[in-house]
Parts: C-alpha cells; sequence; structure tokens
C-alpha cells in the first residue's frame, strides 16, 4: 500500500499499482463491507437540514495525510484542508490556495510563496507559514511522515517560515511542479503532539482541526464519513448543511439507493446502469470525458538501475515489429464500443484529451492504424513464419506463445483481455490471459510479457512521466522503484529532464509532447483508451454542481474540491424523509405477517393435535 | 487350458454377482422417486452439456464475432437476451454447463479420491498412521472450507485447475471419515481374516476387498459431493475468482454483477445461471440421497 | 444427514455413529470417565488450534513475492530501506524465530498491524466482529428453530404430502447459491420493480440518523433480506438433521413402550422421541456457530454488510497478510470452540451416555 504518489489515487485500478487498484477493486469488486444503506437525502429527517450524501466503496486508508493513498482519503483530505495550491475548475491552471502568490529565483532553485492571511484553523487560530513549513520539515526529516507525499519533497533542500506570511522552499534541482504540491497543510499546534507517524490514524478526536471548506466531524469505519461546512472559509462556506460520504460496497445497491434517494450521487457506473438511470427522472448521468488512459504495456526488459537483467519477459516483444504489430491488430474503435460501450474515448498518445495542454496525438505516418493484414505481414517481414497447424513460430522455433497480466478484479480488463486473445489468435499468437488479484508481485519482478496498465493523470504530467525514466528504476533486482513498465529509454530521459526544469508552461508543453511521441514510437505504452467518469446524481436534491473541467467534466475525485463546495441545494427538496419512519411501517408489516402465521400455525397444530388425541 | 477358464469362470461369476447386485440396487433406488426425478434431471443436463458443440458450438464465446449487440433484452433471436458483448445468453448457458459440469465432477473426484485413500489407509493400518491421519483430517474439518478454497484460488493464478484444487483439497474430510468407519466395518468380517489367512498383503486386501465394499459409500458421497463442488465453483467465480476466459455459470453471475445487471433491472441476465445451479445441484442431491437411501435404508431419506 | 452438511459432519456426530460411545464411559466413573474425556478434548483443542496458527504463518508465507516490496511498491526504495523496513515487520528474521514471535504475540492476543489500515489486526476484527455475529447469530437461531420445527413434522408425518413438500422445498432452497438468491431479493423487496417501491434497504447495517429504539428498529429494517437469504439457504440442513434423527428415534422400542403404556401420540413425540432426536441437531447448532465468523462471506459482500467477511475479503487482495492471518485464526479458532463445545456437552445431553 504504499505509494507515495502524486498523480490522484483513481477510481478505477491503475496500472501496477495494486494499492489503488484496491481502491478501485473495493468499488469494482465490492468486495466486502460496508455499507449504510439508508441515507437520508437532501432533506433530512432533522428538521430540514439540507445534507448532501454521496455513495462511496473505497475504504479510507487513513484520515492521516502522511499516510493516505487512496482517493477516497485524499479527496476527503483535500476539502478539510487547504494545499498550497489549487486547481482551477475551467482549465486545470494553477490558482492560488493557502498561497496567493509565487515567484521564483532567477537561479530556478529557491521559491518563495505569500501565505494568507484570512484563513484560520477552525480551532481558531490563525494558519502561517510557519504550519505549512513545519508540515513540509516534518516529511523530510521523519521517514514515516514521508509514508504518502515524501516523493514531493524528495528535491527540497530547505524549507523555512522566515515571516507569518512567507514561506520559503529551497529546490537542489529546479522543478516546474512546484505548483502542483498536492500536500495538505496541518496545523502545527495540533500536530506536534503527535508521536508515531507511522500509527496515527487522525480519527479518533472530532471534529478534527482544519482549514478547508469543509470540517470533518465524525467517521465510522467503512459506514459514513461526515463533514460540517466550514462557515468561516475563505473562499465563502458551501451551501449544504452536512456532507455525508456513505458506503455501498456494492455498486449495484449504490444505484439502487440513488433511485430510491437515499443518496444524492453515484459514480463509476457501468454503461448498462447509466443507460437505465438516464431514463429516470431527476437523475442526471454525467459521462464526463476522464482523466485515465488504458493502455497495453510491454516488456521491455526488466532491468535495475545498475545495469541487471531480470525477470522472464518473452525476447518476442523485445522486437520492435512484433510490438507494432500486436498493438496494429488491437482495434481500439472495437473496444471504446463493445468494452466501454461509448463510454470512452479512443487512445491516441499518453496523456488524456481532457488535458488539452499536453494531449498530443501521432502524425498519420507515425499511428499505428488497426490494421490485421499489416499486422500479419510485419510479423512475416519480421521472420515469424506461421506454422503448418496456424500457430506462428518464434526465433527460437517453438509457437509463439505471450502471457498478459491482468487486474483480476477489474471487469475492463477481463473484457479486453477477451478480445485480445482472439485478435492476436487470428494472427497466430496465442495469448495467456493471467488475471490475478496482486499483480504487483509478477509485475516487479519482471515476470510478464504483456500486461494491462492505467494511470489517473493529474493537471501536471509530471508523475506519470517520471514512471518511464531510467531514474525511476529500482537501484537493484531487489528493491522497489517508482518506474511502472521499467522504460529506460535515453532520449525520453533528456526530455523529461528539460521539461522539469522549463518554467515557461507553453515550452513546456511543447517538450511534454515530444516525449510523448517518443514513447508512443518504442511501443512499450500502447494506449487503448481514455475512459470516461460516470456519474450520476439527483436533480431534485442537488440544483447544481460544478464539474471538473467546468464545460464538460467529472465530479468525484476532482483535483480540486470544487463540486462539494460549490453544490446547491435543490429548492424544496423534500427527498425522501429519513429512514426510521419507514423503517418502523415496514418492520411493524413484517412483524404483524409473522404474528399472523405463527397464531395460525399454532390454532393449525393445536386443532392437529386434537385430531392426534381423538384418533 | 484349465489353468485358464478358472479364473475365467471366477471372473464371469463375480461378474454376475455384480450385476445381480447393481440389478437389486436399481431395483430399490426405481422405489424412491426423488432420485429418479434427479436422475432424470442429469440425463437432461448432460445431454445438453455433450451436445453443446453441435447446438451451439464452440464460437458461441467468441467475443469479437458476437452476433447481437449489448445488454439486450430477450427476444426471437435470443431467447435470453444477450450479454454486454452482444453474444446470446441461451448459448452461454448451455455452453457454460460443459464448465459447470465438469469442474463439479473433476472437483468432486479429487476430493472423493483423497477422502477415500485417507480413510482406508487410516482404516486399515489403525495405530500411530491412522491417529495421523485423522488427526489432519480433523484439523480440515475445523477449517472453514470456503475461506481456506478462497485463499487458494487468490494465491494461485486464475484458472479452471485452481478452481479445481481448490475445492478438491478443502472438502475431503468428510469422505475420509466415512471411508474410515466403513473400512473398519468391512475388515471386521470374517472372510477377511480368511483372505489375510491366505497370505493377502495389504495392497491385495485394500484393493480387492475393502475398495469394493466402501464404493457404494463413495458413490454416494461423490454424488453430493458434486453439488457442494458446483456450488463451491459459482461462489468462487462469483467472488471474482474464476478464470475469466471461460464461460461458467457462476461466471455469468460475476459477469451480470459486474455489468451492472442488479440495479438496471436485467433480471433475464441474472436469473437463468442461478436456476442452472440450483437445478443441477438440486439434481445431483436427490439422486446422491436417494443412493444414500438404497444403501442405509434406516436414514430414512424416502 | 450427510446431505445437508456433508462439508460440516460434526465430528462427534460421525463418531458416534462408528463407535458406541458408551462403551468408552463404562468402565470407571461417570464423573472421572466425563473429567478424562474433557481433558482428551480440550488436548486437541488446543493441538488443532497450534495447528492453525501453524498454518496461517506458513500459508500465507509460501505465497510467492515479497510483502515489504508489495508495500513500497511505486516508490523509489533502496535495498537498505527495504531491509530497514523488514526489520521494522520483523520479516528479516530466520523463518523459525518469525514464528516463535508470532506465536507468542498471537497468545497474547496481538495479531500484528495491518499493513493497509496502519492499525492493530485485532482492533480492527474486534471493530467487526458485532456486526457478524449479529447477522449470522440471528440468522442461525432464526434457521436452527425453523429447521426443528419443520423437521420435526416432517418426520411425524414421514411420506406424506406435507413431508415431501417440506423436504423438496429445502432441497431445493439447499441447492440455491445464497449470493444469487440475495441479488434477486434486493431486485425484488429494494430497488423495488415497476409500482412496488423497494420496501427493505439495499445494504448495509444503519443509516446512520437514528438513536435508542429507532435505531434498533433501522438495524432490523436492514437485517430483514440478508437474514432471510441465510435462512432459506441453511435451514434445510437442520431440518434434514432433525428429521433423519427423530425417525431413527421413533423406531426405538421405548416408544412403542411408551405408547403401549396408553400415552398419547403427541406426548410421546413431544416428551420423548423429541428431546432424544435434538442431540445430533444441537451438535450441528453448535457447528453453525462455529460457522459464523466465516460463513457470511458471501451475505455479506452482497448485502454490504459491514462484518468481517468484506473485512477477510478486502485483506485478501492486498494482500494484507498480518489481516488475512489474523482473520483466518479468528475464523479457524471459532470452529475449533464450537466444536469443542459440542464435544464437551454431547455426554452430557445424551441420556444414552455416561450413565
Amino acid at each position: 500500500m504504499a505509494r507515495t504518489v502524486p498523480s490522484r489515487k483513481t477510481l478505477r485500478p491503475t496500472g501496477p499499482r495494486r494499492p489503488l487498484a484496491i481502491g478501485a477493486a473495493a468499488l469494482a469488486l465490492t468486495a466486502s463491507a460496508a455499507l449504510p444503506a439508508q441515507g437520508a437525502a437532501a432533506d433530512d429527517a432533522k428538521g430540514g437540514e439540507k445534507v448532501l450524501t454521496v455513495a462511496v466503496s473505497q475504504s479510507v486508508d487513513s484520515l492521516s495525510p502522511f499516510l493516505a493513498q487512496r482517493l477516497i482519503s485524499t479527496s476527503v483530505h483535500r476539502l478539510m484542508y487547504e494545499y498550497l495550491t489549487n486547481y482551477d475548475a475551467k482549465d486545470g491552471h494553477a490558482i492560488p490556495g493557502l498561497a496567493t502568490a509565487w515567484k521564483t529565483s532567477p537561479d530556478k532553485l529557491t521559491w518563495t510563496y505569500t501565505i494568507r492571511k484570512d484563513s484560520k484553523w477552525s480551532d481558531g487560530q490563525q494558519v502561517t507559514a510557519g504550519d505549512a513549513a513545519w508540515t513540509f520539515n516534518k516529511m523530510m526529516t521523519d521517514r514515516g511522515a514521508a509514508t504518502a507525499n515524501g516523493s514531493y519533497v524528495a528535491n527540497f533542500r530547505k524549507v523555512s517560515a522566515p515571516d507569518p506570511a512567507t514561506l520559503v522552499v529551497e529546490l537542489k534541482q529546479p522543478q516546474a511542479t512546484m505548483t502542483a504540491l498536492d500536500v495538505p497543510i496541518v496545523p502545527q499546534h495540533v500536530w506536534e503532539k503527535v508521536g508515531d507517524f507511522t500509527k496515527f490514524n487522525n480519527d479518533k478526536q472530532f471534529p478534527v482541526v482544519g482549514n478547508g471548506p469543509f470540517v470533518l466531524t465524525d467517521y465510522k469505519v467503512d459506514q459514513y464519513i461526515k463533514l460540517k461546512p466550514n462557515k468561516s472559509f475563505w473562499r465563502g462556506a458551501p451551501k449544504f448543511d452536512e456532507l455525508v460520504f456513505k458506503y455501498y460496497k456494492d455498486n449495484d445497491a449504490a444505484v439502487a439507493a440513488l433511485r430510491k434517494g437515499e443518496v444524492s450521487f453515484v459514480s463509476n457506473l457501468t454503461p448498462a446502469q447509466a443507460s437505465s438511470l438516464s431514463s429516470t427522472p431527476d437523475i442526471k448521468v454525467n459521462d464526463a470525458p476522464g482523466r485515465r488512459f488504458f493502455a497495453l504495456a510491454t516488456n521491455p526488459g526488466a532491468q535495475s538501475k545498475d545495469g541487471q537483467k531480470f525477470g522472464n519477459g518473452n525476447p518476442a516483444v523485445l522486437d520492435p515489429a512484433v510490438r507494432r504489430a500486436l498493438f496494429a491488430a488491437v482495434d481500439r474503435k472495437t473496444l471504446v464500443d463493445k468494452v466501454f460501450q461509448g463510454h470512452a474515448v479512443e487512445g491516441e498518445g499518453y496523456i488524456p484529451p481532457r488535458f488539452a495542454d499536453y494531449f498530443w496525438k501521432p502524425a498519420p505516418d507515425q499511428k499505428i492504424a488497426y490494421d490485421p493484414a499489416k499486422a500479419a505481414s510485419l510479423l512475416d517481414e519480421a521472420g515469424y513464419k506461421t506454422g503448418a497447424d496456424g500457430k506462428r513460430l518464434g526465433k527460437d522455433g517453438k509457437p509463439l506463445g505471450l502471457r498478459l497480466l491482468c487486474h483480476a478484479i477489474d471487469p475492463n480488463d477481463k473484457a479486453v483481455s477477451k478480445y485480445l486473445q482472439e485478435w492476436w489468435g487470428k494472427l497466430g499468437i496465442g495469448l495467456t490471459v493471467d488475471c490475478v488479484d496482486n499483480v504487483t508481485d509478477p509485475w516487479t519482478a519482471g515476470e510478464y510479457d504483456l500486461a494491462l496498465d492505467g494511470y489517473s493523470v493529474s493537471p501536471d504530467p509530471d508523475y506519470v512521466l517520471s514512471i518511464h525514466t531510467c531514474a525511476a528504476l529500482p537501484a537493484t533486482p531487489k528493491a522497489t522503484g517508482q518506474t511502472d513498465n521499467f522504460v529506460c529509454d535515453k532520449q525520453f530521459d533528456e526530455l523529461y529532464a528539460k521539461q522539469l526544469a522549463e518554467y515557461d508552461t507553453a515550452k513546456r508543453a511543447d517538450l511534454i509532447k515530444q516525449m510523448e511521441s517518443r514513447l508512443y514510437d518504442t511501443g512499450y505504452i500502447n494506449v487503448m483508451a481514455y475512459p470516461n467518469a460516470v456519474e450520476a446524481y439527483r436533480t431534485d436534491q442537488i440544483a447544481s454542481i460544478t464539474t471538473m473541467p467546468e464545460a464538460a467534466g467529472n465530479i468525484y475525485g476532482q483535483d480540486g474540491y470544487w463540486s462539494w463546495w460549490s453544490a446547491v441545494p435543490a429548492a424544496g427538496s423534500s427527498a425522501k424523509s429519513g429512514s426510521g419512519s419507514s423503517a418502523v411501517v415496514v418492520l411493524g408489516i413484517v412483524a404483524g405477517v409473522i404474528v399472523l402465521a405463527g397464531i395460525g400455525s399454532f390454532l393449525v397444530l393445536r386443532r392437529r393435535a386434537g385430531a392426534d388425541d381423538r384418533e | 487350458m484349465t489353468t485358464t477358464t478358472v479364473p475365467d469362470k471366477a471372473g464371469s461369476l463375480a461378474w454376475a454377482r455384480r450385476r445381480d447386485s447393481l440389478a437389486r440396487f436399481w431395483r430399490s433406488y426405481r422405489t424412491h422417486r426423488a432420485g429418479l426425478y434427479g436422475l432424470a434431471g442429469l440425463a437432461v443436463i448432460a445431454l445438453i452439456a455433450l451436445t453443446a458443440p453441435l447446438t451451439v458450438g464452440e464460437d458461441v464465446q467468441s467475443v469479437t464475432s458476437a452476433p447481437g449487440t449489448a445488454l439486450e433484452s430477450p427476444s426471437g433471436q435470443f431467447p435470453l437476451g444477450t450479454d454486454q458483448f452482444g453474444r446470446s445468453l441461451l448459448g452461454l448457458l448451455i455452453w457454460g454447463a460443459r464448465i459447470s459440469l465438469a469442474v463439479g465432477l473433476l472437483a468432486a473426484a479429487l476430493s472423493v479420491a483423497i477422502g477415500t485413500l485417507v480413510g482406508i489407509l487410516a482404516g486399515h493400518y489403525g495405530g500411530w498412521l491412522s491417529t495421523a491421519l485423522m488427526r489432519i483430517t480433523d484439523w480440515f474439518l475445523v477449517m472453514p472450507t470456503l475461506v481456506l478454497a478462497i485463499v487458494l484460488a487468490t494465491v494461485m493464478s486464475h484458472s479452471l485447475w485452481t478452481v479445481i484444487l481448490a475445492i478438491g483439497v478443502t472438502s475431503w474430510p468428510t469422505t475420509a471419515r466415512l471411508v474410515r468407519a466403513q473400512t473398519i466395518a468391512v475388515e471386521s468380517r470374517p472372510y477377511i481374516e480368511r483372505a489375510r489367512a491366505l497370505g493377502g498383503g495389504h495392497g491385495h486386501i485394500m484393493s480387492r476387498h475393502v475398495l469394493p465394499n466402501v464404493m457404494p459409500l463413495v458413490l454416494a458421497q461423490t454424488t453430493l459431493g458434486i453439488s457442494n463442488a458446483i456450488l463451491t465453483e459459482a461462489t468462487l467465480a462469483f467472488l471474482g475468482l474464476g478464470d475469466p476466459t471461460v464461460v461458467s455459470w457462476g461466471g455469468m453471475l460475476q459477469d451480470a454483477r459486474e455489468a451492472g445487471a442488479v440495479s438496471s433491472g436485467h433480471w433475464w441476465y441474472l436469473a437463468p445461471p442461478g436456476i442452472a445451479i440450483a437445478l443441477v445441484a438440486l439434481s445431483f442431491t436427490l439422486c446422491g440421497r436417494a443412493v444414500e437411501a438404497v444403501l442405509n435404508p434406516k436414514l430414512g431419506a424416502r | 444427514m450427510t446431505t445437508a452438511s456433508s462439508a460440516d459432519t460434526p465430528a462427534v456426530v460421525a463418531e458416534a455413529r462408528t463407535e458406541p460411545r458408551g462403551r468408552r464411559f463404562a468402565a470407571a466413573g461417570p464423573v472421572l470417565t466425563y473429567l478424562r474425556y474433557v481433558g482428551g478434548k480440550l488436548a486437541g483443542a488446543v493441538v488443532s488450534l497450534f495447528a492453525v496458527l501453524v498454518t496461517s504463518f506458513f500459508l500465507f508465507r509460501i505465497i510467492p513475492g515479497d510483502p515489504v516490496r508489495t508495500m513500497t511498491h511505486g516508490r523509489q526504495v533502496s535495498v537498505e530501506q527495504l531491509a530497514a523496513l523488514r526489520g521494522q515487520f520483523g520479516l528479516d528474521l530466520p523463518m523459525w524465530q518469525q514464528f516463535t514471535d508470532y506465536c507468542g504475540k498471537a497468545l497474547t492476543g496481538d495479531l500484528g498491524t495491518s499493513y493497509q489500515f496502519h492499525a492493530p489486526v485485532g482492533s480492527l476484527i474486534a471493530e467487526k466482529l458485532p456486526a457478524t455475529l449479529l447477522l449470522t447469530g440471528t440468522a442461525v437461531v432464526i434457521y436452527s428453530a425453523l429447521g426443528i420445527w419443520l423437521g420435526t413434522r416432517s418426520a411425524w408425518r414421514r411420506g406424506g404430502l406435507g413431508d415431501r413438500f417440506n423436504t423438496g422445498l429445502a432441497l431445493t432452497l439447499w441447492s440455491v447459491p445464497s449470493f444469487w438468491l440475495g441479488l434477486l431479493l434486493i431486485i425484488a423487496f429494494s430497488v423495488g420493480a415497476g409500482p412496488v417501491p423497494g420496501l427493505f434497504p439495499t445494504g448495509g447495517m444503519e443509516s446512520g440518523d437514528t438513536t435508542g429504539f429507532g435505531h434498533v428498529l433501522d438495524v432490523a429494517h436492514h437485517m430483514v433480506l440478508p437474514v432471510l437469504t441465510l435462512v432459506a439457504v441453511q435451514y434445510a440442513q437442520t431440518l434434514l438433521v432433525m428429521r433423519s434423527s427423530l425417525i431413527d428415534e421413533m423406531g426405538g422400542d421405548y416408544l412403542t413402550t411408551a405408547r403401549a403404556k396408553g400415552l398419547r401420540d403427541d406426548a410421546v413425540r413431544r416428551h420423548h422421541a423429541v428431546p432424544n432426536a435434538l442431540l445430533p441437531t444441537v451438535t450441528m447448532l453448535f457447528i453453525n456457530l462455529g460457522h459464523v465468523a466465516a460463513g457470511s462471506i458471501l451475505v455479506e459482500t452482497v448485502f454490504s454488510w459491514p462484518g468481517l467477511g468484506g473485512l477477510f475479503y478486502q485483506a485478501l487482495s492486498v494482500p494484507d497478510l498480518p489481516l488475512v492471518q489474523g482473520l483466518f485464526v479468528v475464523f479457524a479458532g471459532a470452529m475449533i470452540l464450537m466444536n469443542l463445545l459440542a464435544d464437551l456437552l454431547y455426554p452430557l445431553l445424551d441420556p444414552r451416555v455416561g450413565r
């Protein structure tokens, strides 16, 4: 579980990251446990309070910002704590958060942030630069506190607060991502009392002191997370009287609850659910461009930084022609139509089109288009001839068989595997689909040929690019690395270094597009689709809500707190009254039936007994 | 000449005896109406499964050549509708019978084989071997079967063999106990004494005398075990621990759930595989009970 | 009995069938014999518990893979840091030492710290245990009562229409996959079909907005469908055991005697046959209680019940070794405990044994 990843944790299982996957898993899978079912929706039983209830399924890993890595937890932290910067709801560019302004030194190594004066902790104390400095310093000095977000401070030399309104960060190397530090700033006066950061989960004392738009007031594992609006929030208080994340481990149960008005919002819908909900009155389905890519990764020959090779990837996929041929036999359009049933966009470059600044697509002559005939001839030319039985033979003369690693908990992985198996089967290549619960082990050991990969991309794409650099490789075969797929490409690395030191946004975007182009050509990461975020909410409970991007975007798991902060209760939303009363009615009926049945059978028995006696 | 005819004669005699007892068994079985229903059900299902290659063909599994669109409701072309890939659910249901039955049979066979082996060994040798084997058996008995099966299926790769292994390895102890008891009972009969006196070794006694005598019990156990195995297979597949590239009934239920069939109200996707599982499990249970009742009329399973 | 419970036949029942227990108690005084018997059973339970500890320890260590690498995946972690982490979790010690540490801690109730929740496994389990006990405990009580009642009626009128209907229905329900039945119940009674409103919640244990008596009602409301599912699928087992042991009893000579003495059928049934026939059923009740912890994984999954089953599933998918191990020990421990209780009670309850 440990991951220190800047990129937001995703809803769906992403790539090799098991941990994420889990969260996701929890969703997709319904594995287990939890939750409360009935929730009052907009209008709670207790006297007209407007409650916004959101169905969730992922378990919280920790409510400590120093440990939390799952999407649910980091989303709640966004609401509880203000970060230095935020992302604009329209296009995701960095905007003021706790910091009102920032500037860099000419040598690009010193960043100075101005901390806002109109933000107070919920216990009344003033928020100062000292809190921010303390937070970063804690992460730099205490390994336990670096569990979740340590990678953000890895390049920090020194962090200080010369005065309450000024935060100074000195870097070891220039770093273009300094306005995308997704680190919750915590109150020093509360957190300095914490002893062991690896064990403190921040979930015992409520309300939790924070300075975000909401204050965490209650939490019960796998049952609910409750937050109240922060009335003195500097950007303005949220409109709802309470925000409740309610657990439904089963997505079908969550959808049913939405239909009944028990919850106001549900995410992660399947195509079937989306289409059946779209014809339901008072429910709006939000089918938004996603922030994820769904890719076919090929094992480039797992290696560590010291140059040692390991793992057992099939040598055939080291041949660029084979990688090309494999991808050319993948009909991306069919995948979008059939697997995602239209709720996705055909894959092109590495970064999804939602991030327009960084989106890149291959030129027509560069593109590996769907063309099974071409794929077959590519393989023929590369020397992989078809044997008598229609199976292609590898260079060793044996039939060519590849393994595909997939997440057993991800329905899309399983569905795509079926298609790949059939398409490549037609090429004469056998495919063993290896769907496992714990993909991390074979993945980190390099024991795979092909794998289904996916990441959620942040507004700043630095992280998802960094995982394909040589620097991300594990130090030795026994160590672990940040690397996604063991890609190590000199040209890509040079571009990566350049973009990280480039503080001019447009120039940096251009460098990033060049990186995407290079990655495309290597054929190690072949993006097949960008799945949409499919969500639904009750319009009789939520009058309006901000999506991100504002024009057409998602609601759950945004990069800011826009959705829940901006949500406006529907006028006169009566929704359902609390469950209490209906429970009484229903149980009354049930009890009545049972009592009647009991009396009935008792009478019958008595009569029978009487009959027996007479015999 | 004569030397060959003697064993022949003995062989045919034994054969005749066996045929006799089989006929007796059948006459007695015939009186159990529920057992006959079960048998009829099994015959129909076996016929459907065996003829599936002719009636629906292997192509029914193919996603790339699926004939329909996603999640169609029942129609003339697709009597049970289609799944999310546009494949005919009726076809998948028929094809899935093969996998579900095969897994059920193999897993039950594995389980009963282990149980019989352990039971006969423990019953025949007695002493410390018996104690040790029975300790292991007891210990497996207290293991939560489903939990153990889930763990096994999780740590191994998701394939049919994993499922078969997980079910077989976790469900044998009951058989072992029953077979051991039966073995002890059989070995106390005089003719075993005689066989021993005539120089029959351990192997001879176990395979020639004990095994044939515990076979009826084993048969009943297998029949009952299959319905358990089919249910467990469905359970594992439903929890996402089955082989995703193979169509089985439990897997269909899992697919239905993953597609959101429950909240979308697509009951026609959800209902048939469950009914099929229940029918097969019920048929095997009815047969097993009838066999048991024939062997041990006191049980009164009639 | 074999039918419904083939996988779960209580050891005592199987044993009772093969070795007339009475004989064992004949020699010494009954109390002494019983104490010796208790000692034996206790020793057996301790051995079983130890075996469970051993299994849970080694079973999850033969899994290929390195928990520390799994934990740190996606981070840049050097070999030295990994070694430090291993030290922190005690994974660098020799296997035997890890094992003794583990056993020692397990005996004091310390089951380690969950990798994913950063919390003690013991407290995680304790937090979810009540929900599971409530759900499955209620179900066990209801289906045992139902099974005993219907089983008695069936046996008394063996072969009649009612018996055939009863056993047929029970066997059919028993053949139904519980998760499937649960899903159908959700469609029918939670989602609501057409004009029929959803009567029951779709899942979970409470609404979170009620207190006092209202809260009790609320939880009861949430329990209806999951309990119904468990009862429907499970009562067959009790019914069949009760039925067949009662039929056995009714063949007994003493019943004929009782009847000859002029007792009414009903009284014979109530005062003689049923109490004796209850024995195997009671034993099975204990075995079922042993299953309580592990038995509801599926139903908890389908109904989003916040219990151990869900926790187990979540732990497995990481895999969160300490948590999986801890749950495994708890599941198996419950079985051992209940088996032991059944073993100890059996001779006390059986009038033919040890008197």
